[in-house]
């Protein structure tokens, strides 16, 4: 009974990580899904809604207005890549396609480092209450269970309404069968342009709920001197999305868990596996590819589609 | 030479054979199973039962490209050629079951090397004559006419030198004109190459006049089989094509 | 035999795609590409010492980016971490050479060797993955080789990496900077030559066709799977090559330059200006390699200037992409014949251009 505690701690701590991933996996899932493009730099856009965020609530705005106004940031810079970019590129050519978006990713993640400036960031107020609770014997941080809290309430109601509104069901449409969608009227450039907005948001909401995370109670602290760590958050957001067959949404959000808790549950396991930390999104990601998810979750005419 | 196949629901004991120097022609309405009999043999499908055997040994187990190896040649319905390679280096690519060149004395630039590209220089030479595509040479394929590209298509093929080349519907897309040049052009290819030729083909005049037997296919079965005059005047091949409008009225 | 009659061919400038290795065109081109060479080659002499030292960096990125250029630029294949084979190259050779007592040359051929299970796996990954699939892999594999294979001490030297020394050639010896920049260039065209020999062969020609369309690569006779492999295996050897020298270039190679992020960072950076260059030509390589040091050495204590040149580099990159793939090289062709056929205008053009790119530098040096 006494050991329970650290688990409790250890879960909820992988929960929270795990949405993150689950968010950026979200994300990604609905932009492959609709426009067939891997988009490398979900991060970056992410990251710009991040460093939105700094900027805005250093000048003393509420924090919550702060947030949703550097959602915004994400979602303008997402529907530009597609509109400007991604909508002009054969999606057959994996290859270039992959790199443009692998260009992407530096020239965002580079304009995200000169709009934040070349010093220290410290003392961003946070947007979710920071508190050290106590329950039981348990010791977490409001944060923590904020975060898992809210990627759960948001990846819910966009899922709900993904499969209820007729935009949802529009966007489903178009990543079935662009040719039929087209002909039964479909808007396919406005739609995939949703698409990638709300993946973007998806984007910026996760990359901000890492900013409660790295700091104490006077708030979040970024160091400026590189921002491409949060680069690293893609492997497992690709874990996550590998678990759906990159198709499937809510199989990404659990992905997305399972990747955070795999990685902070090994802390208590016993001294070899625990070394594991460090490697285990890869290792479950190589066991994903082997088992071929997209076969249990994409139908023929999806893959078909995402192949043309 | 024979190919003797049977058993995919698409394809109910299809039993197909090809004499050395053949023409043989498949027709049947979309949907009779021609180009699932085409991805068989080729090596694309698995079959669930039967074999292929190639002047008497089987080559099912080989995969697609052991199958070009073997004397297995092939053009699809939409042509597929290398977009970002010039006509003469789609040639040339299509040489390389000829050529034996390692990288390792392509990266010295050894002699053997050497050797290989002259060959490979002199046949992609001589096949652009042949095929009358030298005004072409250095164009890319998004440059040519759709008539060109089938040129091009068969020239890469015909470089692999096949033992039995597999034609899916080649006058599909082209101009009249040129499909009656089709018809001698293919003649001409079995006669100087010595390669049987198994042609799909909806267009009946085409088909009819080169084929030296025929075989009619529908629901994934042989119908019938014989000269094309006799399948053309076969009952149950009509009825294949003119649907099932007789037995209504 | 009837000919057919086709329209009139397009304007070849007008399509937006690579071209590709015209056989027996380019003899005038590569003199130029030669003579820019050589003076590229010269470039550091003004600048004493430290041009040297940043043109070892840069002679080394470029056996890096000829790496990318074999398996990416000929095969298609989308490997995210040329960099971590260099690090396999650079920590074997620092084992064989600080722990071993091995020379130079024998310790280099090891670390090219060593990659070669690693090309394999990534080899036999890619016949059952799809490109896309691919990129995550090899991304995932140079995340999980940096957690792994870059702590294990023994084979790094621990954190504070090995203690090398550069060759000696006989009576050569390449200690010294200059020197070594010049053992550096030969290696480099050497490589250069290799890679660029390699294109107008079976293997080569093979690799491009797999690239540009499987199916009928397949449907000629080719073995994709073998080709791929191939394509693997050699390009992690140059780029293990690469990293040995590297090593002693740096005299005291440690582990730490291959962990992530920075070996992941390093990668995507190196695989997107290579894709400036020019991704499936040999000399594409240069340019990347050039640019690449600029931005790390040059740059370095620069934030500045480094968050723009990421800018810049990412805005190039895709404009690139989406109409001139071939790249800088391709770029060049294109004006080399347009200055030939309208002089005025092909000048005007390429004054124009080099013309934006000095404001841009020169609008940045002042804004800074």
């Amino acid at each position: 009974m006494t050991s329970s505690a650290p688990v409790i701690e250890v879960t909820v701590f992988g929960l929270s990580a795990g949405a993150v991933f689950g968010l950026l996996a979200l994300g990604l899932v609905l932009i492959y899904r609709t426009t067939g493009v891997l988009n490398f730099a979900h991060w970056a856009i992410g990251l710009l809604s991040m460093v939105g965020y700094a900027l805005l609530a250093k000048t003393g705005m509420p924090p919550a207005l702060a947030a949703v106004l550097s959602l915004g940031v994400a979602v303008f810079f997402g529907a530009l890549a597609y509109r400007l970019v991604f909508r002009r590129l054969n999606r057959a050519n994996q290859l270039i396609v992959i790199l443009v978006s692998i260009g992407l990713a530096t020239l965002l993640s580079s304009l995200a480092q000169m709009i934040l400036g070349f010093e220290a960031f410290t003392a961003i107020p946070p947007w979710l209450p920071v508190d050290d609770l106590r329950i039981g014997r348990v010791n977490v941080r409001s944060t923590e269970i904020f975060t898992a809290v809210t990627a759960i309430v948001v990846a819910f109601g966009f899922l709900v309404w993904f499969r209820a509104s007729r935009t949802g069901r529009a966007l489903r449409a178009v990543a079935q069968n662009r040719e039929a969608a087209a002909l039964a009227g479909i808007d396919e450039v406005r739609h995939s342009t949703i698409a990638w907005g709300i993946g973007s948001a998806l984007a910026g909401l996760a990359l901000l709920m890492v900013l409660p995370h790295s700091g104490g109670e006077q708030g979040a602290v970024i160091t400026t001197f590189d921002l491409t760590p949060f680069g690293t958050l893609l492997i497992p957001a690709f874990g996550a999305a590998l678990v759906g067959g990159l198709v499937n949404l809510p199989m990404a959000l659990a992905g997305g868990f399972m990747f955070g808790l795999a990685r902070e549950l090994l802390v208590l396991a016993p001294k070899p596996w625990s070394d594991m930390r460090a490697s285990i999104a890869a290792v479950l990601i190589v066991v994903l590819l082997l088992l071929r998810t997209e076969r249990f979750f994409a139908t023929r005419q999806e893959l078909e589609a995402l192949e043309l | 030479m024979s190919k003797r196949f049977g058993g995919i629901a698409a394809l109910d004991g299809v039993d197909l054979q090809v004499q050395p120097g053949e023409i043989v022609g498949l027709l049947g309405p979309n949907g009779a199973g021609k180009s699932t009999l085409f991805n068989v043999i080729c090596g694309y499908l698995k079959p669930d039962g039967g074999g292929i055997s190639l002047d008497g040994e089987d080559v099912g187990h080989l995969l697609p490209y052991e199958r070009v190896a073997a004397g297995l040649g092939r053009t699809f319905q939409h042509v597929r050629l290398f977009r970002n390679l010039t006509v003469y280096e789609n040639l040339v690519v299509a040489q390389h079951r000829h050529l034996s060149g390692g990288s390792f004395s392509a990266m010295l630039r050894l002699p053997a090397w050497r050797r290989d590209e002259r060959r490979a220089r002199e046949r992609v030479e001589a096949m652009l004559d042949v095929v009358n595509l030298r005004p072409w040479r250095d164009r890319y394929p998004t440059q040519l006419s759709y008539g060109t590209l089938r040129f091009l298509e068969l020239a890469s093929v015909l470089s692999l030198e096949p033992r039995v080349l597999l034609l899916d519907e080649p006058a599909s897309g082209i101009a009249q004109k040129e499909v009656e040049a089709l018809g001698p052009l293919l003649t001409r290819v079995r006669d100087e190459q010595g390669c049987a030729l198994v042609l799909i083909e909806h267009d009946m005049r085409l088909l009819l006049s080169v084929s030296e037997r025929v075989y009619a296919l529908d629901f994934g079965a042989v119908i019938a089989e014989g000269t094309p005059d006799e399948v053309v005047s076969n009952d149950r091949v009509l009825e294949s094509y003119l649907g099932r409008t007789r037995r209504a009225g | 035999m009837a000919v057919a009659v086709d329209a009139p061919p397009r304007n070849p400038e007008a399509e937006p795609r690579a071209p590709s290795a015209t056989e027996g065109s380019g003899r005038r081109t590569r003199l130029i590409g030669l003579g820019l060479l050589g003076l590229l080659a010269l470039l550091p002499i003004p600048f004493g010492d430290f041009g040297f030292f940043a043109g070892q960096y840069a002679l080394v990125y470029a056996m890096l980016g000829l790496s990318v250029t074999v398996v990416t630029g000929y095969a298609g294949l989308i490997s995210l971490m040329p960099y971590s084979f260099a690090g396999i190259g650079a920590m074997i050779t620092g084992l064989a050479m600080a722990s071993w007592g091995w020379p130079f040359w024998l310790a280099i051929l090891l670390g090219a060797l060593a990659t070669i299970p690693f090309s394999v796996l990534v080899g036999v990954a890619s016949i059952r993955l799809k490109g896309l699939y691919l990129a995550i892999a090899t991304l995932t594999m140079a995340n999980a080789l940096g957690e792994t294979f870059f702590q294990w001490g023994d084979v790094t030297g621990g954190n504070t990496g090995w203690l090398i020394s550069r060759p000696r050639v006989g009576p050569i010896d390449f200690a010294s900077d200059r020197m070594f920049y010049g053992l550096c260039l030969a290696v480099v065209l050497l490589l250069l030559w290799m890679v660029e020999g390699l294109r107008t062969s079976r293997t080569g020609r093979a690799m491009l066709a797999v690239r540009d369309n499987e199916l009928e690569a397949q449907a000629l006779g080719i073995n994709v799977y073998k080709t791929k492999l191939v394509a693997l295996v050699i390009g992690g050897m140059i780029a293990a090559i690469g990293g040995g020298f590297l090593a002693a270039l740096l005299l005291n190679p440690t582990p730490s330059a291959f962990r992530p992020p920075f070996a992941e960072v390093t990668s995507i950076l190196l695989i997107t200006l290579v894709s400036i260059g020019g991704i499936d030509r040999a000399l594409g390589a240069f340019f990347g390699a050039i640019a690449l040091v600029i931005q790390q050495q040059v740059f370095q204590g620069a934030e500045f200037f480094f968050a723009f040149f990421g800018i810049y580099t990412g805005f190039t990159v895709i404009l690139f992409l989406m109409f001139r793939p071939g790249g800088l090289i391709q770029i060049g062709k294109l004006q080399l014949a347009l200055i030939r056929e309208r002089p005025v205008l092909g000048i005007a053009v390429t004054v124009a251009i080099v013309g934006l790119n000095v404001g841009i530098a020169w609008l940045v040096l002042s804004l800074s």
